[in-house]
């Protein structure tokens, strides 16, 4: 196949990719909205469609491999698709942490006890906008993008910890309301790793336009380890 | 066309030719006259031969001279040709300005005629330019100043064209926009799935929340079809803040239906009790009467309250405002509450200075404002508890202030309290509606001033509001 071919391939895996990231972006904002509004539907909606975003990526996958054995494709060809792999990896599991708060909101639709919220959307809202941002970076291969995204981790950690220390006086003070707390964990929890998620998004675009495989580091120490 | 020998393009051996045949024809002559003739009258035989050269040096000359004649007239007419071309160099280049087209008379005829067309068509098409220019300014301000988002793609999903509103929302500048595929853009699942709709049915709207901003659109995929075959627009409508309204008027009615709800309830209840028998028994009954009158009564507050609130929203309240000393706003609400305070124990305190500035206030509703405050002053304060209402002025302001050390307002309550149906602690405020305080903010706000709380818990509230001074 001539070299147009493969051009136009690698930009359709390119749209497919932002697609998939669009659709666990919205997913991440549907699930903390059934949340914020003890909407049981709605974080139903979100785990039924959780298994599209699975199928989307497995396409994508499908669609790279095909590529890989009727081109052969060489250097930054190459390294493109191997990161789209990874990148692709990377979106679906945020996908997943989509799904898992929206089990949470299901788990408290009923429960009337309140909710750090605001704290929560803001931190959402920081991961969500970082994964955005990144997969820009990812299509447009923006170095100084890929670099400068994983300082914004920093902002996410430390709203983790401003909740996290409140969650832990909660249950405290309240030992009865153990069951709900620990499931607000989990929440601001799953927020957390979305945001590392994208530091490796980074670091696969860094990988993908220089070749070289390196750690981008957030200047401070991860926030769960 | 039919070809003919241009006769003109022979035009040097002509010069030539003429030049050798009239040096031939005056040449001779003169020769014969004054050189050969003389020689012959003196006996001299003359010498033939450097004639013979002469004649040679003529024919070589007469060539290059011709020549020479020829590229000069040539050069006029080059010259005239360059006007022209650079004429319509700056045509093509539409520097409708700077077009100079002059008619030299001496110029050839071919020439001239291509001028005058050149002349006429820099016209034409300056005017054509013109109103197709008129036509794309039009359609750009239109396009530019829309409020909508105008989003043009082609059926390989490059994007064409994006309007400025678009550019806000997908923030990316349509110069930059221009030939990125859709996705790329747009980057949102459903308006892409509603651009590979619209391309082949009917006009399709959705309704979307897109992005971290929570922008609320409403979008239309249309294929524009004959007009410009392949391209499909996406028009979209910001709704945020008709949603974030939309929101606000739900909440407000789902309130006043549960506020409204547990008066009726009781009202229910009681009235239920009565004709289940309790009628029957006098005393009973009269107890039972009792109370549905206080709660007819709390029903009868809230509606009145709600009036209010949505005349003074709608600026339809009547304020007679007049110039007043601010102790006499004071002294009328603190004497009438005076006696319900000492009843439930609480000691009642007045100070305010004489010698205040005067203030523009309407005394009736500022009065309605210092019992709200008091009130709840009273139901928040335990039996023993101590309430003082201060009167202070700054350069601009009165400062009035109720004080009581009562329960106190949790920090995250303060903020809020000035809300609709706002009830901090819901099980001691039993009877109040929520209203009293965004009552008390919109009166204080109509006579220019502000209000808010201090308060620590456990050590009691303050409020504060303030009228303007009426100046000099």
């Amino acid at each position: 196949m001539p070299r147009y071919g493969l051009d136009r391939e690698l930009r359709l895996i390119q749209d497919e990719t932002l697609i998939l990231g669009s659709m666990v972006e919205q997913a991440m904002l549907n699930s903390i909205d059934a949340l914020r509004r003890r909407d049981a539907i709605a974080a139903q909606e979100v785990i039924a469609d959780d298994h599209r975003i699975n199928d989307k990526r497995y396409a994508i996958e499908n669609r790279i491999l095909i590529l890989f054995a009727t081109h052969a494709p060489l250097a930054h060809d190459m390294r493109v698709l191997a990161a789209t792999l990874e990148v692709t990896t990377e979106i679906e599991r945020i996908g997943d942490y989509a799904k898992g708060i929206a089990k949470v909101a299901v788990k408290l639709a009923d429960d009337e006890t309140p909710i750090p919220m605001r704290e929560i959307q803001t931190m959402a809202d920081i991961a969500v906008s970082m994964l955005h941002r990144a997969l820009g970076a990812f299509v447009s291969e923006d170095l100084v993008s890929a670099h400068a995204l994983p300082a914004e981790d920093d902002k996410v950690d430390e709203l983790y910890n401003l909740i996290y220390k409140r969650i832990i006086q909660t249950m405290v003070n309240n030992p009865s309301g153990i069951e709900h707390s620990n499931q607000v964990l989990w929440v601001i929890h799953n927020l957390e790793r979305t945001a590392d998620r994208v530091t490796n998004i980074c670091e696969r675009i860094v990988y993908m336009v220089t070749g070289e495989l390196m750690e981008l580091e957030s200047s401070e120490e991860d926030a769960t380890e | 066309m039919k070809k003919r020998v241009d006769w003109r393009l022979l035009s040097p051996f002509l010069y030539s030719f003429g030049l050798l045949i009239a040096l031939g024809l005056i040449g001779v002559p003169l020769i014969q006259k004054y050189w050969v003739g003389p020689r012959l009258a003196q006996g001299i035989q003359p010498d033939f031969r450097a004639c013979g050269w002469a004649i040679v040096g003529i024919a070589l000359l007469s060539p290059v001279v011709g020549t020479f004649i020829s590229v000069h007239l040539l050069r006029g007419h080059l010259t005239h040709l360059r006007l022209l071309t650079e004429a319509s160099r700056k045509l093509g280049e539409g520097d409708f300005e700077n077009v100079k087209i002059e008619n030299s008379v001496n110029t050839l005829p071919e020439v001239e005629t291509l001028g005058v067309t050149l002349a006429k068509t820099a016209e034409q098409l300056e005017s054509h330019f013109d109103v197709l220019s008129k036509e794309r300014a039009m359609l750009s301000a239109v396009l530019s100043q829309m409020t909508d988002g105008v989003v043009i793609a082609d059926n390989e999903g490059h994007v064409q064209l994006l309007n400025h509103t678009a550019e806000r929302l997908f923030k990316i500048s349509n110069s930059k926009a221009q030939g990125k595929s859709i996705v790329e853009v747009l980057r949102h699942h459903a308006l892409i799935e509603l651009w590979e709709v619209s391309q082949t049915t009917k006009p399709q709207t959705i309704t979307i929340e897109i992005g971290t901003d929570h922008r609320f659109l409403q979008v239309v995929g249309i294929a524009l079809g004959e007009a410009l075959p392949g391209r499909t627009m996406l028009l979209l409508q910001d709704l945020t803040q008709t949603h974030r309204l939309e929101t606000v008027r739900r909440d407000f009615i789902s309130n006043i239906s549960h506020e409204l709800r547990t008066p009726l309830a009781g009202l229910k209840a009681i009235s239920e009790t009565l004709l289940d028998g309790a009628l029957d028994e006098p005393e009973v009954a009269k107890k039972f009467v009792i109370r549905m009158d206080s709660e007819v009564e709390n029903l009868t507050q809230m509606v009145n309250e709600l009036l209010e609130l949505s005349r003074i929203e709608a600026g339809r309240s009547n304020f007679e405002f007049r110039l007043i000393a601010p102790c006499q706003l004071v002294r009328d609400p603190v004497e009438r509450i005076m006696l319900q305070a000492e009843r439930v124990g609480l000691t009642l305190e007045l100070n305010c200075a004489e010698d205040l500035p005067m203030v523009m206030a309407d005394p009736n509703r500022i009065a309605q404002v210092f019992i709200n405050l008091l009130h709840n002053a009273i139901k928040f304060t335990p039996t023993g508890g101590h309430i003082s209402v201060n009167v202070r002025a700054t350069d601009r302001d009165v400062i009035f202030k109720v004080q009581d050390n009562g329960v106190g307002i949790m920090p995250k309550d303060l903020s809020r309290i000035f809300e609709r149906f706002y009830k901090a602690d819901r099980a001691r405020s039993g009877g109040g509606t929520g209203l009293g305080l965004s009552i008390c903010k919109h009166m204080v706000e109509a006579h220019g001033g502000r209000i808010w709380a201090e308060s620590e818990e456990g050590m009691g509230s303050s409020f504060f509001f303030t009228i303007p001074i009426k100046n000099r």
